[in-house]
């Protein structure tokens, strides 16, 4: 029975985690960049609910269009600012301008609301269901089925339409893309913000139920490789699965050890998955790596 | 009398120090095909990617059906009638093939489909494999692929860079048999192409490049029956 | 000799007058601002000064993007203070224990992550710094947990204090003072021009015999062991075992000094140390914001000044202040390499997806032959060649050089047994003299230090191709006809038994052709096996005795040239296929 309430709850936290994961994939897909700022976006995402609240006390629903939106200026700003100027440059540049972003988002989080965890309101109430001895909060529950439709949203766009068609030949081949009339400008900047704004979702979901801290944009960006590692690089399904397998360790591994070694016990297992399966648990062989 | 499509003139495309392009001047007319053809290294790839706008420093005048090119971002190209057909093919290898037809298409949703079908008839190989991963198509069906793929939005004037690399003798016929038909319809059409017999077998016209400049120009009868002029300039 | 041309030599380089004055004007600093908080900034500047010079070993001369220095800081810092605290351990035992102990966890990182390219081994070593820190915030019985340990001991050193202030600062600079030395000798000379090779083109390093992993084994423990030795004596600065010796901001500050002083500079690092360790102090007002300054000055600087501050001085000194070249250095032998052997290439196939590059292929080139390959382009001659060469894995067969199979090695050692290669794009680093990018690729051969051989045997070389007056020229501003004679150069440094050549010729000129011919000729004649793949075939027969025509993926001729041209299925191959039936031009 505490196996399952400890899954339930696992599952809502990789719900969340996914979040974070996908919008690190859709760039890393859309440009072949690692955004390492996106673990800092999550975060800033999370305050921004926090500090729209202390405006409007209204559910978090109800912010969650405002943060959205707000979050996907951000990822605007983010492209133009850590990616486009170096986009042609060998990619551990973008990587540090990235990092550099990350700080600059990390320390002015800490410098507006300061070190101790803030929450952020509950999407609909704070109340819970109990069915069969198992509690569930309403937040977990929202929080399931806002990120199921948010990724199955994104696969859908991924895959169905000519947006994500696009968004997915700029990312495989930016120059021919362009040669065919993609206007690969465009999709990027798109992709940016699409991922922020996704980031900033996943802050304000994370934000309630688990507090928020400026530093949790670290964790955040770390726990969202190992999970795009485990899944298997540059695969959204790939990534949900990380992002859930990660989210189990921190819950139901760490009730049996502690935190830490749950965590070194992730770890141990993404560095083995990387020596003996380089391409991830779902990737296919012979895809682009390293 | 055929209008002319396109004109370049004094196009000089450098990359680094290296001038790749040599103030060139040329001419193609809408329905005929001119064959590009030299040794390697002559700048042939380096003219159609200065087309393009796909990189270089580009100076010279490019001027398609009264549109001026200069300074235009490829996209913007693409959509003002002008389709790249790249060497080795580079098909987007995660998308299937009918995705790859469908990025390449301006046109509303059911007029894609519609085009795509067209693709089909003219490609019927492709049909076959639409569903499939582009990665997983042989070597000539990339190629058909990358040639129908630009053929989606319908360009006025098609370069084709280098398309029968790699494809065995039967595949290369058919592919520039496709090439012709597809100049009858009205386009122009500019190829590289270093298998100068089969080039020049299919073309209207043809130039010849020499280390980024132009060596002869005429139609492609008189220059395939200049075999002192093909051997001096590509060896052997 | 003068005191001066040993510090050269000893050195690798130069003493730049600029450096000497800004280090008296540091040595000058803490006489002039004698008090007590002044001085602590100063050894702390010191401390993360050797730390820095530590990271720049695996981030600027490895070219591998850590984030790992920090953990290797706080490792040496807990293990230094613990030691001291727990079992009164004087400093010359905290000292090598806490560098020790860095290594130790450094290996055992490496062996997984650093097979892993950039962002991934980044985020890999990010990870393992978090694991770390959690470790040491858990394990509370050894590490104090959360609240560290207070009241670390004053520094002994074989019984005597070194107290904070003068001497705790005289230390620590005397021990940055040590570890820039080995760093710019174990950096500088022949050896950076191989670490430059290595992280600009690591395929032509590989090409030349040089095993990057290990050098970048080598690098990350270097960098531990500098790391570890900053912690220890930061732990004895600040009297304290504390967790915050392993947050993040410690790994931001190391990068961004590297970034922002120079990645290769250990002038930069030290500067960046002072310059970052004092800016909170010059940004008093944004207290709780210095480290966004960092973030925006590091971000400002990656898109900028990618070069960080020493980099654009020397930048602007070479464009404002150029300096004459120094004479040509005088051509000396190349080292002998292995004697001439067989290749035996038997049944090799490769495909690509659905294209078959290469489709069995069966060949064999005795030593001392000179074989041309011709073939259109996409007809497998260069797939062959990366498949000898060892960047490339063939599907299935065999190839044995001197009598062993050599299918399956790393190019390294392929080149360490004999044979080298040229690239058909080439891979010359641009920012590099023409001289040590030849000289570059000799490392090995010279000894790793023997700078003045290697570039002598590397002049006789350039002299050989007829490209010598360019030694002292920066290869990007050669025009490419001499670049690829710089980079055939460069695959004879290593005396090789077999050369393989890709294309050649392609962009030189008819005299240059006659003159590559012509060396060609000579370098075979000598006994060297030449096998180049080319296009021009009146350019091959003035050097090759036997003509091999590749045509998708198969070989169709194989004799003397002359035979070869006449045979109708290469001529057919070679200018082109003729119209066959149903092609309907009119």
């Amino acid at each position: 029975m505490e196996l399952l309430q400890l899954t339930i709850n696992g599952v809502a936290l990789g719900a969340a985690y996914a979040l974070v994961a996908l919008g690190f994939v859709l760039i890393l897909n859309a440009t072949g960049a690692v955004n390492f700022a996106q673990g800092d976006l999550v975060a800033a995402g999370g305050f921004l609910a926090v500090a729209l609240a202390g405006l409007a006390p209204v559910p978090g629903i109800l912010l969650l269009p405002l943060v959205a939106v707000l979050m996907a200026g951000v990822g605007l700003a983010v492209s133009a600012i850590a990616y486009w100027p170096l986009r042609d440059r060998p990619p551990v540049s973008v990587f540090i301008s990235t990092i550099a972003l990350g700080i600059i988002i990390q320390n002015g989080l800490n410098g507006l609301f300061g070190a101790e965890p803030r929450s952020a309101p509950p999407l609909f109430s704070g109340g819970y269901v109990e069915f069969f001895g198992l509690v569930v909060p309403h937040q977990s529950l929202a929080i399931m089925s806002i990120a199921a439709l948010l990724v199955g949203g994104v696969h859908v766009l991924l895959t169905r339409t000519q947006l994500g068609r696009m968004l997915r030949a700029t990312a495989q081949d930016r120059e021919i893309a362009a040669a065919l009339g993609v206007p690969v400008g465009a999709m990027v900047a798109l992709t940016f913000s699409l991922a922020a704004a996704l980031a900033g979702v996943a802050g304000l979901l994370l934000a309630n139920q688990f507090f928020i801290t400026p530093t949790h944009g670290t964790d955040f960006i770390v726990k969202a490789y190992i999970a795009v590692v485990i899944g298997g690089w540059g695969r959204v399904g790939g990534a949900l699965a990380g992002a859930m397998l990660v989210a189990l360790f921190e819950t139901v591994v760490a009730a049996w050890a502690d935190y830490a070694v749950a965590t070194g016990l992730l770890y141990a297992t993404m560095l083995a998955i990387l020596v003996l399966r380089p391409q991830g648990l779902f990737g296919e062989a012979g895809g682009r790596r390293a | 009398m055929a209008e002319v499509c396109l004109t370049v003139t004094g196009l000089t495309v450098a990359y680094a120090n290296v001038v790749a392009v040599d103030d060139v001047d040329l001419d193609v007319s809408a329905g005929e095909v001119v064959a590009l053809i030299g040794a390697n290294g002559a700048g042939k790839s380096s003219l159609l990617k200065g087309l393009m706008g796909l990189g270089g420093r580009v100076q010279g005048s490019i001027v398609l059906a009264r549109s001026n090119l200069a300074g235009l971002p490829p996209p913007r190209r693409a959509r003002l009638g002008m389709g790249y057909v790249p060497e080795g093919r580079r098909v987007f290898a995660g998308m299937t093939a009918e995705e790859n037809l469908l990025v390449a298409s301006t046109d509303s949703a059911t007029a894609r489909t519609a085009r795509t079908e067209e693709m089909y008839a003219l490609f019927p190989q492709l049909g076959v494999r639409r569903d499939a991963p582009a990665w997983q198509l042989s070597g000539g069906e990339q190629q058909m692929l990358a040639v129908a793929r630009a053929l989606m939005t319908r360009p006025r004037l098609l370069l084709v860079d280098e398309p029968t690399l790699g494809l065995a003798p039967a595949a290369a016929q058919s592919l520039i048999r496709v090439l012709r038909g597809i100049a009858a319809k009205g386009a122009a059409v500019l190829m590289a192409e270093q298998n100068a017999r089969a080039a020049l077998a299919a073309a209207d016209r043809a130039v010849l490049m020499h280390l980024g400049r132009i060596e002869a120009s005429g139609t492609a009868a008189a220059l395939a029956g200049d075999e002192r002029l093909l051997r001096s300039v590509m060896g052997g | 000799m003068t005191v001066r041309n040993r510090v050269r030599a000893w050195l690798g380089r130069d003493i730049n007058p600029l450096l000497l004055a800004g280090a008296i004007g540091l040595a000058a600093w803490p006489f002039l601002a004698g008090d007590a908080y002044s001085l602590r900034l100063l050894t702390m500047a010191g401390i993360y000064a050797l730390a820095a010079i530590g990271y720049q070993f695996i981030f600027g001369h490895a070219g591998a993007l850590s984030l790992a220095q920090g953990a290797f800081f706080g490792f040496g810092a807990y293990v230094a203070g613990i030691m001291s605290v727990r079992m009164g351990a004087g400093f010359e035992v905290t000292f090598p224990a806490a560098m020790a102990g860095s290594a130790v966890l450094a290996a055992l990182v490496a062996l997984p992550a650093l097979r892993l390219r950039s962002h991934y081994f980044a985020l890999a070593t990010l990870g393992f710094g978090q694991v770390v820190l959690l470790i040491a915030v858990n394990w509370e019985n050894v590490t104090g947990g959360a609240n560290g340990i207070p009241n670390v001991p004053v520094l002994s050193l074989f019984g005597g204090t070194v107290g904070r202030g003068w001497p705790m600062l005289m230390l620590v600079w005397s021990l940055v003072a040590i570890g820039a030395l080995v760093a710019r000798r174990l950096t500088g000379g022949l050896t950076g021009a191989a670490l430059i090779l290595m992280r600009e083109q690591p395929m032509a390093a590989e090409a030349a015999g040089i095993d990057i992993r290990r050098i970048r084994f080598a690098a990350f423990l270097l960098s531990a062991l500098y790391g570890g030795a900053a912690g220890a004596l930061h732990v004895h600065t600040v009297r304290v075992v504390s967790p915050e010796v392993l947050e993040f901001p410690v790994m931001v500050m190391l990068l961004a000094i590297a970034v922002i002083g120079g990645r290769t500079s250990v002038a930069g690092a030290v500067v960046g140390a002072v310059l970052l360790i004092h800016l909170p102090e010059w940004f008093r007002p944004l207290e709780r914001y210095y480290l966004m300054a960092y973030g925006a000055v590091l971000l400002a600087m990656i898109v900028a000044a990618p070069w960080g501050l020493m980099g654009s001085l020397r930048h602007a000194r070479r464009r404002w202040l150029p300096e004459p070249d120094p004479p040509l250095p005088a051509a000396g032998p190349t080292q002998a390499g292995p004697s001439p052997a067989r290749l035996e290439i038997m049944g090799l196939t490769r495909h690509f997806g659905g294209v078959r590059a290469v489709d069995g292929i069966d060949l064999v080139v005795e030593p001392g032959e000179s074989v041309g390959i011709v073939g259109a382009n996409g007809s497998g001659k260069t797939t062959v060649l990366n498949m000898i060469a060892g960047t490339d894995r063939p599907d299935s067969g065999h190839i044995g050089w001197a009598g062993t199979e050599i299918v399956g090695l790393p190019p390294y050692r392929i080149n360490r047994a004999g044979i080298a290669r040229s690239f058909q794009t080439l891979k010359l680093v641009d920012e590099m003299t023409v001289l040590d990018n030849v000289a570059a690729a000799a490392w090995r051969e010279f000894g790793r230090t023997d700078r003045d051989s290697a570039r002598a045997a590397a002049m006789g070389l350039l002299q050989q191709l007829d490209v010598a007056q360019t030694a002292w020229r920066p290869c990007g501003a050669l025009p490419p006809g001499l670049r690829r004679r710089v980079e055939i150069a460069r695959a004879l440094i290593g005396g090789p038994a077999l050369l393989l050549l890709d294309e050649p010729a392609a962009g030189l000129t008819a005299a240059e052709r006659d003159s590559l011919a012509r060396t060609l000729a000579a370098l075979n004649a000598d006994g060297t096996t030449v096998v180049v793949v080319e296009h021009d075939l009146a350019f091959l027969e003035r050097f090759v005795a036997r003509i091999v025509c590749f045509d998708q993926g198969r070989i169709i001729a194989d004799g003397a040239p002359a035979a070869v041209r006449a045979d109708p299925g290469v001529i057919a191959a070679w200018l082109g296929q003729p119209p066959g039936e149903g092609d309907d031009h009119g």
